[in-house]
């Protein structure tokens, strides 16, 4: 799964320095070598890894005076914070609650994912007692609406799209408004890929945001991604306000650092992560949890609370 | 004096240590472009192992010894030493009176669908006539998609493009082997061959792949990545070529012929994924998808590709 190549590298890279009868600056040099290289090897941007670095070294610098075992908490220590601030922005997506008709909009690159979640996201919340519902807003790619209505049949949720109609605002801003009038609890719309080198894509999703004017903008990105997550990512939250990432296709060898980047850059917390094809194949996600499981570090308290 | 002369005027043989600090640099740059770290690390070794004890001409950097080393080995890695000449292919088996059946293969949402149909556009303007056969039975709306491809393909073309499929959760292999009968009785020149995606590691899926490949012995399989992948693309290769060996019940396994390059306007310069495909499989980038209309597909231009790395 998702990162665990990464965690026994980083685990085995500490295990090592503690290992070592003296904790000299070589072997915290190459510590710090086998960990940057890890995360390198699981996509985390270039820079990203810098500053980690970078981080590290100034917490171990501070911590001069410390003993070899100390030294080797450190830097645990600082691994692990500055893994979980990549990963935890320090802020909670928004939830959607019943009787509000909460409105969800789904951005992200093309075959990312967006239409498979925005099914899976439906499922989810249908199953804690939401009326849900799905608007196809994606005028673009062949099938679009055909892969939206089967999906929603299959899980029974009511939708609504066009085959003929080309403007993405006015669909989905009537969708919306449908789903609205008939008290619908979570609205949600699907919308076409794109990437930032485009701008008449990104303006459509603009215009198709101020339509529906979403309680929430969710960001899919593929966990296969590589350097290429943070530019990206970066574009579609200057362009519509995202809230939340959800990091698909963990169900393959990806090692998801490409999109913890994008984490990073779009400074939204990871809220859900998909694990297969299938609509209940959606995990929730919590990065403190996470990273410590990763660290295979067990209790994470003790370890932040020194 | 003499170790800070080194850098300037080269004259001694090249050691470890005035290439390890210029390699290092390279690696870090190459990266950052998207290639794959192991990629990166293997091409640096083998510069480095190249250049090493090597004697450098007067007033040379060693910067630049070590970057023209990098250059050329791009060059030679990412120039196909095979080129396909598939309209080639396709008209002598025309000649034959069979159908040339090209599967595009992959993991999921990389573009295979989408960039099968520009291979149709393709050859609907070189006068081909040609068939697609929906044998991605899982994925829904997979064979409206195809629907909808067929019927714009010929309203810009023209000329009639036929889908062959069976509906959902049939039989892959099966509905390829209908279709390349159906195909034949047609006299299509081509049949395209679409398949789901599906991840390196599913055992299931990987062995729906190879069973549709023993069994219908497609011309050219097509391995479709997208530009955006990062050290997945190593992976992905890897292991898809694995499958189609083990799985292969065939004296010879056909393994993945060629690679589409899909999404390469979403990358800017970093553009390192088509090196990390080609370093792994061998195989040659016969198409590069830039767009998302029919007339966005390309050939590759390795000067373009490996300026981009070395900027
Ligand atoms: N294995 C796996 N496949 C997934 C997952 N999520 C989505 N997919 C697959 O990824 C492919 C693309 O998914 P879509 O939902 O069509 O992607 P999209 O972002 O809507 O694509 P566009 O609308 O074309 O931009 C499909 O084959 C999905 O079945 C996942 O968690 N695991
Ligand atoms: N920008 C860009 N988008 C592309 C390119 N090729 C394909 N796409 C888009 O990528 C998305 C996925 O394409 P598909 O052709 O459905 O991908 P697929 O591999 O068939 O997906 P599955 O069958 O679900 O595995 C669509 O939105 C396409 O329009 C390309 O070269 N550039
Ligand atoms: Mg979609
Ligand atoms: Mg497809």
């Amino acid at each position: 799964m998702v990162l665990q190549e990464l965690g026994g590298k980083i685990s085995a890279a500490l295990r090592k320095m503690s290992d070592a009868t003296l904790v000299d600056k070589s072997v915290v040099d190459a510590c710090l070598k086998d960990i940057c290289a890890a995360l390198l090897h699981a996509d985390v941007n270039v820079k990203l890894v810098g500053e980690l670095r970078k981080n590290i070294r100034s917490a171990i610098d501070q911590d001069d005076v410390a003993a070899g075992n100390n030294k080797r908490r450190t830097i645990e220590r600082s691994v692990f914070k500055e893994l979980t601030s990549m990963l935890d922005p320090g802020k909670k997506p928004f939830v959607p609650e019943k009787g509000t008709s909460s409105v969800v909009m789904f951005v992200g690159l093309q075959g990312a994912g967006k239409t498979t979640t925005v099914a899976k996201y439906a499922l989810h919340y249908k199953r804690k007692g939401f009326k849900v519902a799905m608007v196809c807003a994606d005028t673009y790619r062949a099938g679009a609406y055909d892969q939206l209505k089967q999906n929603a049949t299959k899980i029974k949720v009511p939708y609504y799209g066009n085959y003929t109609e080309t403007d993405p605002a006015k669909i989905a801003a009537e969708g919306v408004d449908t789903f609205k009038a008939q008290k619908i609890d979570l609205i949600i719309v699907d919308t076409s890929g794109r990437h930032k080198q485009e701008s008449a894509l990104l303006e459509e999703m603009q215009q198709v945001n101020e339509a529906v004017t979403p309680d929430l903008s969710i960001f899919v990105m593929d966990s296969s991604i590589g350097q290429t997550a943070h530019d990206q990512a970066k574009a579609f939250q200057e362009c519509v306000d995202v809230g939340a990432v959800i990091l698909t296709k963990l169900d393959g060898h990806a090692r998801g650092g490409g999109a913890l980047s994008a984490v990073a850059a779009t400074e939204s917390p990871v809220a859900f992560i998909g694990t297969g094809e299938h609509v209940d194949e959606f995990e929730n996600f919590e990065a403190e949890a996470f990273v410590s499981r990763l660290l295979g570090m067990g209790d994470v308290k003790g370890l932040m609370g020194k | 004096l003499s170790s800070m002369l080194r850098g300037v005027v080269g004259t001694e043989s090249l050691e470890e240590d005035d290439l390890s600090p210029v390699l290092q640099e390279l690696k870090s740059r190459l990266m950052a472009k998207n290639v794959a770290s192991e990629i990166a690390e293997k091409l640096c070794d083998s510069v480095s192992s190249g250049l090493l004890g090597k004697r450098q001409s007067s007033f040379t950097r060693v910067a630049s010894t070590v970057k023209t080393a990098m250059h050329d080995a791009l060059v030679r890695i990412l120039t196909p030493r095979r080129t396909t000449d598939i309209l080639r292919e396709v008209q002598a088996s025309k000649e034959k009176g069979q159908p040339y059946s090209i599967v595009f293969i992959g993991v999921n949402g990389v573009g295979k669908s989408t960039n099968l149909a520009k291979v149709a556009y393709w050859l609907l303007q070189h006068d081909m006539k040609v068939m697609i056969a929906a044998c991605d039975t899982f994925r829904a709306g997979a064979v409206e998609q195809l629907r909808t491809h067929c019927r714009r393909l010929e309203a810009t073309s023209g000329q009639q493009v036929s889908l062959f499929e069976r509906g959902y959760e049939k039989d892959p292999a099966a509905v390829a082997f209908e279709a390349m009968r159906q195909a034949k009785k047609e006299k299509c020149d081509v049949l395209l061959i679409d398949t789901a995606g599906r991840m390196q590691d599913n055992k299931p899926l990987m062995e729906a792949l190879s069973k549709l490949i023993d069994l219908n012995k497609p011309d050219l399989a097509l391995f479709v990545g997208e530009a955006l992948v990062g050290n997945d693309a190593v992976d992905q290769l890897k292991k898809f070529n694995a499958w189609l060996t083990d799985l292969s019940t065939a004296p010879t396994p056909r393994l993945v012929d060629g690679i589409v390059l899909t999404k390469f306007d979403t990358v800017d310069e970093k553009v390192g994924a088509a090196l990390s495909m080609v370093y792994e499989s061998r195989a040659p980038i016969m198409f590069v998808g830039c767009g998302q209309t029919y007339s966005d597909l390309r050939k590759l231009n390795v000067k373009h590709i490996v300026s981009s790395l070395l900027r």
